[in-house]
């Protein structure tokens, strides 16, 4: 066989098109996953049972069900039990914010639990409240400790955006998918496409290997 | 009044009693010296006075505020008593500069430049001006330690607790850390020292307390007590530090 070129140029704009849906609900889905894995994280970790047994719970449900089950949920059985609407694109993102904030929560009670005890006490012992601590003793540390597994996280969340075809959402997958419907040039598409989320993903390690870079201690 | 007063204070994990009832009063300007077997419970009777340990039983006063009061009321007392740990627990992300001005800018809503000027005095006082802007895993244990007590002495305590301060060091680096200590004494500082240096207890000590199995065994002046031994408890006791 010969690779079609024409073909991919051809694509090209429709591809990039779904990228750029792909990389709003992986943005959105990020920062609501770190917002609420942070919560969950800190509620885990320092929480009294009436918040520690809700985290665990919502922790455990997220961890122990596929992604596309979760998105399939959201986007159907959601709106008949509450009697609403509910777009493609929210759901993806709803999913994603809560698939990614359980694991988040997990790295972060992680790298929490690993910070030495002696700061918290450090600094509780300068007569600081301990929110007062948690954000600038232990959260600086903890940070860095998170970091690696977090990042982990990110690109993973990235690739997971490729789920949401299941429910018609057009991002780069699904593009893939429909123009390879019509012009059966799977090869060149489907080489497209992989290309696109490893530059994507290439693009994110090396921030992220630069962020760790900077932050890291003597 | 007295800067700490111990009224029937008791503490226990569980069933296991690490401080039977204590009373004890602590005055303005003095050294004390807190020596005894490990699990005797030295660490924890200091711990419980700036409200690290909570107390079990009777009252705690420090600068007439009880451990017992307010949420507050501990951060009051935490504020007027510096810690020094034996793991001197710097934070690792900030320079040994950072880390003094820590306390100022936090505890005390200091400005940055008042807390450079604290922290840059203080350092200097601890002999570390060279070293200010390293960071603590690029300083030796002493150094640490020395930066440890800057950095509490700048929130500005009106007394010093220290548990232990050299036990982690190697002994040639001990002495640079004693000699911090010994100045801060001299300077009329109201001292709690738990510590298993005696040469230190009878150099700058006010007062020697020797604790055993959760009770002050025994209570007075380090020249009197380390001349002659009162007990053969405490004898055996010197005899194994020393």
């Amino acid at each position: 066989m010969t690779f079609d070129w024409a073909a991919v140029i051809a694509a090209l704009p429709d591809l990039l098109q779904g990228l750029q849906l792909t990389l709003l609900i992986a943005l959105a889905g990020l920062a609501g996953g770190i917002v609420l894995g942070i919560l969950a994280g800190v509620a885990l970790t320092y929480g009294g049972r009436l918040t520690v047994l809700p985290a665990q719970l919502y922790v455990a449900l997220i961890r122990g069900t596929p992604i596309v089950v979760q998105v399939m949920f959201v986007y159907f059985a959601l709106p008949i039990m509450m009697d609403i609407r509910i777009s493609g694109i929210s759901a993806a993102i709803i999913t994603l914010v809560v698939n990614s904030g359980a694991y988040n929560a997990e790295i972060i009670r992680g790298a929490l639990d690993g910070v030495p005890f002696g700061l918290r006490e450090a600094g509780l012992a300068m007569g600081l409240p301990f929110r007062t601590v948690l954000l600038h003793v232990i959260t600086p540390i903890a940070f860095r400790r998170a970091l690696p597994a977090m990042g982990n996280q990110f690109v993973n969340l990235v690739k997971d955006t490729s789920i949401f075809l299941v429910i018609g959402v057009g991002e780069l997958t699904r593009r893939g998918q429909e123009i390879m419907a019509a012009n059966f040039r799977a090869v060149e598409i489907w080489t497209a496409v992989a290309i696109i989320y490893l530059l994507v993903i290439s693009l994110l390690a090396l921030g992220l290997r630069v962020l760790e870079r900077r932050v890291r201690l003597p | 009044m007295s800067m700490i007063e111990f009224q029937q204070t008791s503490k226990h994990f569980g069933a296991n009693v690490v401080l039977h009832p204590l009373d004890l009063a602590i005055e303005r300007g003095e050294v004390a010296v807190i020596v005894g077997p490990s699990g005797s419970g030295k660490s924890t009777m200091l711990r419980c006075i700036n409200g690290l340990e909570k107390i079990s039983g009777g009252d705690l006063r420090v600068d007439n505020i009880s451990v017992l009061g307010s949420a507050r009321d501990v951060r009051r007392i935490r504020l007027e008593a510096g810690m020094v740990f034996q793991q001197f627990n710097l934070f690792p992300n900030l320079t040994a500069m950072q880390n003094v001005m820590f306390g100022p800018i936090r505890a005390r809503r200091q400005t940055r430049a008042e807390a450079r000027e604290i922290a840059t005095a203080l350092l200097h006082k601890v002999g570390l001006s060279e070293r200010m802007h390293h960071y603590p895993s690029q300083l030796s244990g002493g150094q640490q330690q020395r930066v440890a007590i800057a950095r509490a002495l700048a929130v500005q305590p009106k007394l010093m607790l220290f548990d232990e301060p050299t036990s982690a060091l190697d002994p040639e680096l001990r002495q640079e850390v004693l000699k911090v200590m010994q100045t801060l004494a001299s300077e009329g500082m109201t001292m709690v020292v738990v510590t298993h240096e005696m040469g230190f207890a009878q150099r700058v000590g006010s007062r020697l307390l020797f604790m055993e199995a959760g009770r002050m065994v025994h209570d007075g002046k380090p020249v009197e007590m380390l001349s002659t031994p009162p007990g053969e408890r405490f004898r055996d006791f010197l005899q194994h530090v020393n």
